[in-house]
């Protein structure tokens, strides 16, 4: 072990990094929004829609979640170019971040569903709430607060793990800019490993923001620590 | 004419017939208190009266209006003008006390702030719970979440007032202070179907008692006919098990 560490080059194209840092943070933010949707519209259907609505429900979630997400996000940017459908690599990335987001997310949704009392239910009914004021004042808050640590467990995954799986399909996100600026002058070990520290503080910056948000919002008690 | 009147309601869950043909009616400013063993269908002619148990025959007036829930706008209009407190309170847990009582009048009446606070904070007053504005249900007694129940259906300013075994889960203890909310009500002139094993708050509040049985009302009379001289053998069996004590 001579390893000669030389971490200028890494300070350097640092702001590089950060740019990347920050459109992981978009990609993560953004595929975790739209999937809370999907998820959100997907566990309403499962819970109370009819049956073929659930079958179709099941089918991409069972889909989605028994395939890898590499796997999807290469049939978007490989696969349906070859029948036309032509989108750009970050396009790709977001709708195939999003679409497996959705799948994870309408399961754990669910079983905010499940666990919200029909008693509560019925007194917003004679309150004279219609379905949709029952869903945004009883449903929403109850599931928020019930499921909130494995919602935002879930925002790490897609964060993290998610995004960087767009450093495969040319996304220069915080993995990509790593490869890119690592190819150049082939520091790989300076790079990753300050990248990885930049992955740690991102998701610790992102812990404590939900945590906060949890607190505020819904009363949450959970730890930062 | 009467303030509300049951007309052979009927109900079913499935196959059972739970409600066999119901009617009764009362005044305004009347107290009618439904009475009578467990599955005898007290609480489902409440939950009826609300539109949550779907009614499969007779009609209701309310008020001088008659309907049969058949529509969901009907359903919205006996709720305009009912509101049912339940024996589990149904707080919504993840909003105060004060959030509670203004959520259907801000939110779905779409009534004037002010006036919505104010009124809230007089119903508080009047279950005396003033204190408790910003608590949330978890940190309550039953017997307070039971009263902040009471408000928020009063919140609503309901012609009707339905009271589905309020004091049932409580505590003997706490008992009296929601029958105490109760009293004041009675005597603000509120009208009033109640459901009730307290014999002796029915007899003391109550004009009219009603004695189910089996989804049918078996004998109905003012609380001295029927606790004192009922006239059928089923209420004469039931009134002298629950009365001996």
């Amino acid at each position: 072990m001579d390893y000669n560490f030389q971490f200028g080059v890494v300070w350097d194209n640092f702001p590089a990094l950060l740019e990347g840092a920050w459109l992981t943070f978009q990609l993560g933010c953004i595929a975790f929004g739209g999937g809370a949707l999907i998820g959100l519209i997907c566990a309403a259907l499962k819970t109370y829609g009819p049956w073929a609505i659930r079958f179709l429900v099941d089918s991409y979630v069972v889909f989605i979640t028994n395939t890898p997400a590499l796997i999807q996000i290469y049939f978007l940017y490989f696969g349906l170019p070859e029948v036309g459908l032509r989108w750009s690599n970050e396009a790709c990335l977001l709708i195939g971040l999003t679409l497996n987001a959705g799948a994870y997310l309408t399961l754990i949704l669910r079983a905010g569903f499940l666990s919200v009392r029909i008693t509560e239910i019925e007194a917003g009914q004679t309150l004279g709430m219609s379905l949709i004021q029952q869903v945004r004042y009883i449903i929403i808050p109850h599931i928020a607060k019930s499921i909130y640590p494995a919602l935002a467990n879930f925002f790490i995954v897609v964060l993290v793990m998610g995004t960087s799986v767009g450093a495969l399909i040319g996304v220069d996100e915080l993995t990509g800019q790593a490869i890119n600026l690592s190819s150049v002058n082939y520091r790989w070990l300076e790079y990753f490993t300050v990248v990885a520290g930049m992955y740690v503080v991102l998701t610790f910056v992102a812990s404590i923001g939900l945590a906060l948000l949890g607190r505020w919002a819904f009363r949450v008690k959970a730890r930062i620590f | 004419m009467p303030h509300l009147a049951v007309n052979d309601v009927r109900a079913k869950y499935g196959s059972l017939e739970v409600l066999k043909g119901i009617t009764f009616s009362i005044e305004k400013g009347e107290i009618a208190a439904l009475v009578g063993p467990s599955g005898s269908g007290k609480s489902t002619v409440l939950r009826a009266l609300m539109g949550l148990t779907p009614i499969t025959g007779g009609a209701v007036d309310i008020a001088g209006e008659t309907m049969n829930y058949s529509s969901a706008k009907e359903v919205r209009a006996a709720r305009d003008r009912m509101a049912v407190v339940f024996q589990q309170y149904n707080l919504f847990q993840n909003m105060t006390v004060m959030q509670n009582l203004t959520l259907a009048p801000l939110k779905i009446k779409k009534w004037d702030k002010s006036e919505v606070m104010s009124e809230a904070r007089r119903l508080l007053g009047l279950v005396g719970l003033s204190d408790k504005a910003e608590a949330y249900s978890d940190q309550l007694s039953g017997g307070q979440q039971q009263r902040v129940a009471l408000a928020r259906a009063l919140a609503l300013k309901p012609q009707i007032l339905l009271l589905d075994e309020v004091t049932s889960a409580l505590d003997p203890e706490l008992v009296n202070e929601v029958l105490d909310a109760i009293r004041k009500l009675a005597d603000e002139g509120m009208t009033m179907v109640i459901v009730s094993h307290e014999m002796a708050f029915v007899r003391e509040v109550a004009d009219k008692v009603v004695f189910m049985d089996a989804g049918q009302i078996i004998e109905a009379g003012t609380p001295a006919e029927l606790f004192d001289t009922p006239k059928t053998d089923r209420a004469r069996d039931f009134f002298s098990k629950i009365l001996r004590h």
